[in-house]
């Protein structure tokens, strides 16, 4: 599905299985499809844990419904949100 | 329905931000303003400093050692209601914080004396007032989240009604600290510009601290009624870890329920304190909850947690001086914060403080876990009764164990039962194979030690009472929560400099996380109590479930539990121990009302501040009184165990073989159910007869409390 493969998806997928404990591997997470529902059983603490995670590991705040929804869409849209609000010097 | 005993409030304390007494308080409700800052009892740098609490002033942060925060506020609010009173016959207290502040401080200064942990304990809040006051009889504190002081109420009132005391200083009190501040940061709950319920720009909530106390009285004779407490309704949502139901529907529960117990419609409601934390998802639902129950015509209402900011386990309490105080002056309060009312919400509250009469007050608490707690406060009337009955009951009913469980080293409760009869000790750590396959890997997959072994419980013992629908009515112990989850939450906060911190870790750090997991499991919708107090949290919850019961003929769930956790634990000195003794578990019991079917039964018999004065309760003649004797009290034991000898019958100290920790009795009672109907006691050191099927179960702490098991 996605044409090039984002350099940060691998580090983002082993950082979703490992904050939210997931039982699966990291390798398996389909970047394209949904993050939150049904799929990975992720709901909105859940989402909360990674906006934490994100903030703290990336600078990007995800503070707003709308920042939310665009940015967990789906992991290749999560990696591309902190690529796109990423302050130039690493938080 | 039998006449239920009135019960009345004689006594009134209270401390927020705005108001350090009760006519403060009166003066900020006729005159609302408010002044929320960053919060000053903890640093706050960065991103954090944008958010408003609202913190009481002039009052000094407890440098290290000192008696913490919460403590001196539970303090000054228990003495302004009890004023020159005699003492309270028991305490009810709630709270989530306790001496959290000062745990805080230790850890972050990397702090590895259990001196500086010694506040930890829930229990020690309540302990604090006991000493100060000379509280002799029952200290009970519950924990319940942001409902804590609402239930605590209720549970005073079942006190009064049942005659096991005659006047009870009830109440919450809850401090600032990181925990909850940063937790609800974490949550994205807390409102930069403070909090505005019921707004449509509401952006959350702002975290608030204080205390508030009313003394209850079944026969006031020296003091003038302020009020009545005429009803209290409890409901759990069992729906969702920390959102309320988005219906409203077990909020509504518990105002019917309030209003039931009450035996008042809801049209005879002249006005509603509302929860209103000012979080979208609160006031929606509750606002859904209110139409439910009122229906079109809807009493004034309003939040003022636009004033007092939201205290938390202080606030069922602190808003119940608010209703007292609107009755008594005649006075609605304003919905402080408030610019434009969210249209959804259909409600139109009080937008300035308003004079009118008032006669009965709705106050509604709800916390995480779903928990949901209502009070009714009626203006003392005319009609009021001199009838009430002056005989204290002797004892309260025991209650049929229909199922049980229980977690050792050994496993669960036929490798506990069989190691012991081998003459092996079961102490030490539950082994993971031990309980956790009994819950669904999805179902407990953000859950740490202690609500896992919790929901472990709670499957198996409902198991084990082939009972075709799970007890709908739960009572949790726990002495020291979910440490697992406090401490993993505070190491992250104080590794990125105060700054990030884990929302799940919060949730699951309320004491009342095990209980409301608990009751999502077993979809259990009826009164879902956690007691925390010390080694006496276990023998507190059997004393909640017998309370509810004497009055509803149901099941209940009544459990108590403790996980090790390596950093904390050990720390703990109370009633935890390290080496070869540290050990944790705990164990479930499923009570039904007593009946003729065979079987064990539990029975609640007293709690106190002096051995020799729990004698009355005793029924016997025992076969053993089997001692639970913490760790960090063994060496003194001795003389008060001395006294007991005079019993004449063998004591039996067991917490060598059976773990040594704070729950360890709710396994001693589960084994000894087991004991009195195989007529063999495993865990004595020599075979003891049981020809009366009788044991006295004695907890041997800082007060002590006793329960009995027999067949």
């Amino acid at each position: 599905m996605t044409e090039q493969t984002d350099p940060l998806l691998p580090e983002l997928a082993r950082k979703l299985v490992e904050t939210l404990g997931l039982d699966m591997e990291p390798e398996s997470v389909d970047p394209a499809a949904p993050l939150i529902g049904a799929g990975l059983g992720i709901d909105s603490i859940d989402t909360l844990e990674l906006v934490v995670m994100i903030d703290k590991d990336y600078g990007v705040k995800i503070d707003n419904r709308a920042a939310g929804v665009e940015a967990f869409a789906s992991l290749g849209a999560l990696a591309a949100f902190i690529q796109q609000h990423r302050p130039a010097s690493p938080a | 329905m039998s006449p239920q005993r009135r019960v009345f409030v004689t006594g009134l304390g209270v401390v927020c931000a705005g108001a350090n007494n009760v006519a403060e308080l009166r003066a900020l409700l006729a005159s609302p303003r408010r002044d929320f800052r960053p919060p000053t009892v903890f640093p706050c740098q960065g991103a954090t400093a944008n958010f408003p609490a609202a913190e009481v002033a002039g009052f000094a942060a407890a440098l290290g050692g000192e008696i913490p925060r919460t403590h001196r506020l539970a303090l000054m609010a228990a003495r302004e209601a009890l004023g020159e009173g005699p003492p309270p016959d028991a305490i009810v207290l709630g709270t989530t914080t306790g001496g959290i502040s000062a745990t805080e401080e230790a850890l972050k200064a990397g702090s590895t004396s259990p001196s500086d942990y010694r506040y930890h304990g829930l229990d020690t809040v309540a302990l604090h007032l006991a000493d100060a006051l000379h509280v002799h009889g029952p200290v009970l504190t519950l924990s319940t989240a942001c409902s804590s002081a609402a239930v605590a109420m209720s549970v005073a009132q079942a006190l009064l009604r049942a005659g096991l005391a005659r006047r009870v200083l009830a109440g919450g009190a809850d401090a600032l600290c990181r925990l909850t501040f940063h937790g609800f940061r974490a949550l994205q709950l807390l409102a930069p510009e403070g909090c505005t319920p019921l707004d449509a720009n509401r952006a959350g909530m702002t975290v608030g601290e204080g205390a508030g106390f009313l003394v209850l009285e079944s026969a006031p004779e020296e003091r003038p009624v302020l009020a009545l407490l005429a009803g209290t309704g409890l409901s759990c949502d069992a729906y969702h870890a920390s959102s309320p139901h988005p219906g409203g529907a077990g909020a509504a529960r518990a105002m019917r329920r309030a209003l039931e117990d009450a035996g008042m419609e809801p049209s005879a409601v002249s006005y509603v304190n509302l929860h209103g934390t000012g979080t979208v998802d609160n006031d929606a639902a509750e606002a859904k909850a209110i139409h439910q129950v009122f229906g079109a015509t809807l009493p004034a209402l309003s939040s003022t947690k636009g004033l007092t900011g939201h205290p938390l386990a202080a606030a069922g309490a602190i808003e119940a001086v608010i209703s007292v105080i609107a009755m008594t002056d005649g006075l609605l309060p304003a919905n402080t914060g408030l610019a434009t009312v969210d249209p959804q919400l259909g409600l139109s509250p009080v937008l300035a403080p308003t004079r009118a009469q008032i006669s009965t007050v709705l106050s509604n608490s709800f916390g995480f876990g779903g928990n949901n707690a209502c009070l009714v406060l009626r203006a003392p009337g005319a009609e009021m009764p001199a009838d009430h009955p002056r005989v204290a009951s002797r004892a309260l009913p025991a209650l049929r164990i229909a199922g049980s469980a229980c977690l050792t080293a050994a496993g669960g409760l036929d490798e506990t039962w069989n190691a012991l009869l081998a003459g092996k000790s079961v102490a030490g750590f539950v082994p993971d194979a031990a309980f956790s396959k009994a819950v669904q890997a999805a179902f407990v997959r953000r859950l740490k030690r202690l609500p896992r072994l919790m929901l472990a419980l709670a499957q198996t013992a409902h198991a084990a009472s082939g009972a075709k629908t799970p007890p709908e009515f739960v009572a949790v112990g726990t002495a020291w929560g979910p440490l697992a989850e406090t401490q993993d939450f505070l190491r992250k906060l104080f590794e990125t400099a105060e700054q990030f911190s884990s929302p799940t870790d919060f949730i699951g750090s309320v004491h009342n996380a095990p209980a409301g997991q608990v009751a999502l499991l077993l979809g259990a919708t009826a009164p879902n109590l956690t007691c925390s107090a010390g080694d006496r949290s276990f023998a507190q919850a059997v004393l909640c479930a017998s309370l509810s019961m004497a009055a509803t003929a149901t099941s209940a769930l009544v459990m108590a539990a403790e996980a090790h956790e390596a950093r904390l634990s050990p720390l703990l000195h109370p009633s935890a121990a390290t080496g070869p003794l540290a050990s944790d578990g705990g164990a479930a019991l499923v009570l039904v009302p007593d009946d003729d079917a065979p079987g064990a039964r539990v029975r609640w018999l007293a709690e106190h501040g002096d051995l020799a004065l729990l004698e009355e309760r005793q029924t016997g003649p025992y076969d053993a009184i089997l001692v639970s004797v913490p760790a960090s009290l063994a060496v003194d034991a001795g003389e008060r165990l001395a006294k007991l000898t005079s019993a004449g019958c063998p004591l039996v100290i067991f917490r060598d073989r059976l773990g040594q920790h704070a729950s360890v009795g709710a396994t001693a009672v589960a084994l000894a159910a087991r004991a009195v109907l195989e007529g063999v006691l495993p865990f004595a050191s020599a075979p003891i007869p049981l020809p009366h099927k009788r044991l006295l179960l004695l907890e041997l702490g800082p007060r002590v409390a006793t329960l009995e098991v027999f067949a």
